[in-house]
Parts: structure tokens; sequence; C-alpha cells
């Protein structure tokens, strides 16, 4: 029998697309059911800010029709998929977050978008996040994200909205984007798997860019075999981005079933054990490593005391050249910005510029060690965040001290930029719960382009963890809570 | 090095043509003198002993 229904829009990816092959959904049943389900739950969650009904609904009639003739579009025939609103879209407002670009509507699409397209996939529509995706943001502008395990609680940044849609079933797979984190901290909090590919895999053409080294688009997805099926769709070389690698994509799926037997993983002691880390997140990470080291893998401890200093150094590089690039709207339209990004941005453009230069060179001496030590083992495993999702309220306080601000600021981020300032891949795979029930994300990171050994071991972890078939209790829009 | 004040803030925005509202003095006061901080305890590194990177991943093409 065919799942239908919640059952259907938990199904994943990947299943769906075989389900719509051998005629058993329709890709009008499939939009149909996220758009329900949107209706029922989003006005509480907030993940989307612009829902493409008209046009999903065109395109899937269209798609049915088609399929009906035997005319398959792609891998992704009839998927409906959903995008981080820094990403363009043709003809569909994209807004980056931020109430400055609330009438801008691109006339091209993106090239991620494109190729999702090309394979068939749908746009159902497009997904809130922090504003310019630069996190932080007070008051958002087109609603406040809620975390779908606890709205009470943050579903993490900066692509807030992709990760809620992924793990609360409300669209087949989204996209976001990920600089510092922001792939991976949604992924965690939400309870998604959410892949930054290395850097350059992926086009970032159309994308509105926050730190030119390290931006990156990359997959939230239920499942790391969906994580992987978009991968292989939207990677490689992009003439419009020409930091883009010309090395082959290869088939991401094929490798999956490969295990962890004989890999070297290397567990990050001053991530796992440092004193920011959650008791319950870092008993959650120490057993998927020994999970890990059950099902074949040899995992040792390994110390890279430079990574302290990651989030201070990848916040320096990162908001001083979003200062440059926003100095003419905070000089002309300051009022338009969020506070919470107006202070960021003014912060940053206030840094001496021989302390960017320190930053810069102190990333490099991180990422030596990062790949040093992934010279020595095959992965890397920490967690994806040092805690589980904080309550919303946590982030709207003022800052009180500088100590508060670093705290901020600058500690989680040392979990998730050590990749970014490196440029190699890392996945967030959920873990385990907390004993209130908000997900923990456990990270791997590994070799530059080495994302099939990333993908296989994450898909190891998370078949035998079997926590993919958790879904969350949603409340409907307007029910009490 | 002391801490910065926000009026010392207020100044340097000023020279530099950044915007400031009074509600945003004062915090970014210190999110800069949390700056300051982190980025001088980078002095601990040795930071001679290599070039500022930003160049591709190896394995790029």
């Amino acid at each position: 029998m065919s799942p239908a229904g919640d059952d259907l829009a938990f199904a994943g990816t990947a299943r769906q697309a075989a389900l719509i092959r051998e005629k058993r959904v329709s890709p009008v049943e499939l939009v149909t059911t996220y758009l329900e389900r949107i209706d029922r739950f989003d006005g509480r969650l907030r993940a989307f800010i612009t829902i493409c009904r008209a046009s999903a609904l065109a395109e899937a009639a269209r798609a049915e029709a088609d399929a009906a003739k035997g005319a398959w579009h792609g891998a992704l025939h009839g998927i409906p998929f959903a995008v981080k609103d820094q990403v363009d879209t043709a003809g569909v407002l994209t807004t980056s977050g931020s109430a400055l670009l609330r009438a801008n509507v691109p006339r091209t699409d993106s090239t991620v978008v494109e190729r999702l397209k090309a394979a068939g996939a749908i746009l159902l529509g497009k997904l809130n996040l922090t504003e310019f995706a630069l996190g932080g943001t007070i008051r958002f502008p087109y609603g406040q994200p809620r975390n779908p395990w606890n709205p009470e609680h943050d579903p993490g940044g900066s692509s807030s909205g992709s990760g809620i849609a992924a793990a609360a079933g409300l669209c087949s797979m989204t996209l976001g984007e990920d600089t510092g984190g922001s792939v991976r901290s949604p992924a965690s909090y939400c309870g998604a798997v959410g892949l930054r590919p290395t850097w350059g895999r992926v086009s970032r053409h159309g994308c509105f860019p926050a730190a030119w080294s390290m931006d990156q688009i990359g997959p939230l997805t239920r499942t790391v075999e969906d994580a992987a099926l978009v991968l292989g769709i939207i990677a490689g070389h992009d003439t419009r981005d020409p930091l883009t690698s010309r090395s082959a994509v290869p088939d991401y799926g094929a490798g999956l079933e490969g295990g962890v037997k004989g890999l070297r993983i290397g567990v990050v002691t001053e991530l796992v054990d440092g004193a920011d880390t959650h008791a319950e997140v870092r008993s959650a990470v120490r057993e998927a490593a020994r999970g890990l080291a059950g099902l074949g893998a040899s995992a040792e401890d390994i110390s890279l005391p430079h990574i302290h200093f990651a989030g201070a150094v990848f916040m320096a590089l990162c908001d001083s050249e979003a200062a440059g690039r926003h100095k003419p709207w905070l000089a002309t339209r300051p009022e338009e910005y969020d506070a919470g990004t107006r202070r960021r941005l003014v912060t940053a453009g206030l840094i001496p510029a021989v302390a960017v230069h320190r930053a810069a060179r102190a990333r490099a001496l991180i990422r030596e060690q990062v790949l040093a030590a992934l010279g020595k083992f095959d992965l890397l495993l920490a967690p994806t965040s040092p805690h589980p999702a904080p309550a919303i309220a946590s982030h709207t306080a003022p800052v009180t001290s500088k100590e508060d601000a670093a705290a901020r600021f600058f500690g989680r981020r040392s979990y998730t930029t050590p990749a970014s300032l490196t440029g190699v891949p890392a996945v967030s795979v959920p873990c385990g719960f907390t004993a209130a029930g908000l997900p923990i994300g456990l990270q791997l990171i590994g070799r530059p382009f080495a994302e099939s050994t990333v993908l296989s071991a994450a898909h190891a972890w998370e078949q035998s963890a079997g926590l993919s078939t958790r879904r969350p209790a949603l409340a409907a829009a307007g029910a009490a809570l | 090095m002391a801490d910065l004040a926000p009026e010392d803030v207020r100044r340097l925005a000023a020279s530099l043509s950044l915007p400031l509202t009074g509600d945003d003095v004062t915090e970014i006061a210190h999110r800069l003198n949390a700056f300051l901080d982190a980025l001088a305890a980078l002095d601990a590194l040795p930071l001679e002993q290599v070039e500022p990177w930003q160049t591709r991943p190896e394995g790029s093409a």
C-alpha cells in the first residue's frame, strides 16, 4: 500500500521519487499533501516567507500529465522543494529575510534552483531565515520561525525555515546556505540532516552573499540518502560561479552503503568534552562515537587546541566582509535593518584592520590543524552545537556585557566554523534527544571533496540509530499549545 | 587595553559614517570590546609562521 497523508509527507525524497516513478503517488497528491500541512502548521512555525501555491499545483499537474505519457523530467520528477529566501527564484519574491528587499523579485533562477527544476522538482516556496543570513535577528520581518519540537525554542539559523520545513514535513527537501554553520545548526536543532559541501562543490550563483570565501549552499533533508540525492543534482562546475570546482561529481547515492568499516574517526575532545558542551549533548555524541566503532570504524580522541579561536576568527572575517557589503544601505537605510543585524554590522565596521588581518592568519593556523587531523583520520566527529535548541527569548534579550557578547556570539560558533574556515564538507545528522525532547546533532567533518565518505558514515549511523522515523508532534496554527 | 566606552564608539562610528542610534551604542560597545579581546588573544598563536589563506581547498581543480 502506498503511504498517504502524513506518512507520505515524511516518506523522504528518494522514496517519494520512486513512488511517483511507479505511479503509486501523483505529483499533485504530493504537492497537495504539503500545501495542506503548511496550512495546518506553518501559521505557528513560520518556515515559509512565500508559498508558490498556484504555480506549484500547475507544475504538479504538468508533471502528472507528462508522467502519464512517459515523459520523465529527471530524478526529482514531481518532487516539491523549497529554498532559503537568500537564493534567487525567477519571478518569485526573494527577500534574504530583510525588509530592505521586501519587493525584490529576481528575473532569473539561481544555478541550484535551475538544476533542481531541470531534474523535475517543483518549487513549493521560499523559506525564512535570519536577516541576510547573518544570525542574531531579534525581530523577524516575515514572522518568528519556531522549532517544530518545541515552538518556544529556536529552530537554529540562519537557514531556519529550511530546517523547520525538512523536520516538520512541510516539504520534501530544502536548500539552505552555510557560511559558518547555517545549514548544520538548524539541522541539529530541528532534527534534520544538513550537509555543508566542500567550498566550491556547489555554485553560489544567484545567492545573496555573506562571506565569499566560506559561503556554500547545501541540502536539508529528512534522511542522509535524500541529502546525497540532492547533492548529486546541485553539485558541479558553473561558469557563473568561477570559484566552483571542475572536478567530477561522483554518484553519492552509489557509495552510500559503503559503511564505516576501516574508517578512522577522530573525536575532537575540545568540542565533545569542552566546558561549553551540554552534558546530554556530550553523552549522545560519545554514544554515537561508540556506535560507529561498533559498526567497524576506529574512534580515537584528538585534540585541536586552536579550535577554541574559530568562532571569533570566523566572525571577524565574515562580519567585516558583510559590513563592507552593507555599508551603502547602512548609511542610507539603517532603520530598515533589524536591530540585531544593524548592531552586528556596525560593530564589524569598527574592528581595526590589523585585528582582521590577525584573524586571517589565525584562520590559516586553524585550517592547517584541521587538515593535519584529516590527514590522520578519515573523519572528525564532534557535536554540531554545544547545546540543544535554546529558548527564543534567550536570543532576543539585550547584550549586557562584553563577556555576554563573547559567550553568545563566539562560543557556539567554534563548533561549526572549523569546517567553514577550512572549506571542507561536514554533515549534521540526528544522534539523540534530550530528556526535554529536543534533538541533538552529530557532526561529521571530512576531507576536501570527500562528501561520499561523510555521507556513507552518516548513513551508517542513521540506519543504526533509527532516529529518522521520529516526528515532531505539531500543533495546528491557532490550536491551544 | 582598556575597554572602549559608548562615547568612544560614538566618535569612531561618526568618523566612519556608520549609523548609531541611542539604543545601539551601548550594545555595540559590548560587542566591539568582546571582539578586541578575542582578537588580541590570537597573539598567543604563532601567527607569523603562516600567511593569510584565501584560496581554494586542496583537491579543487
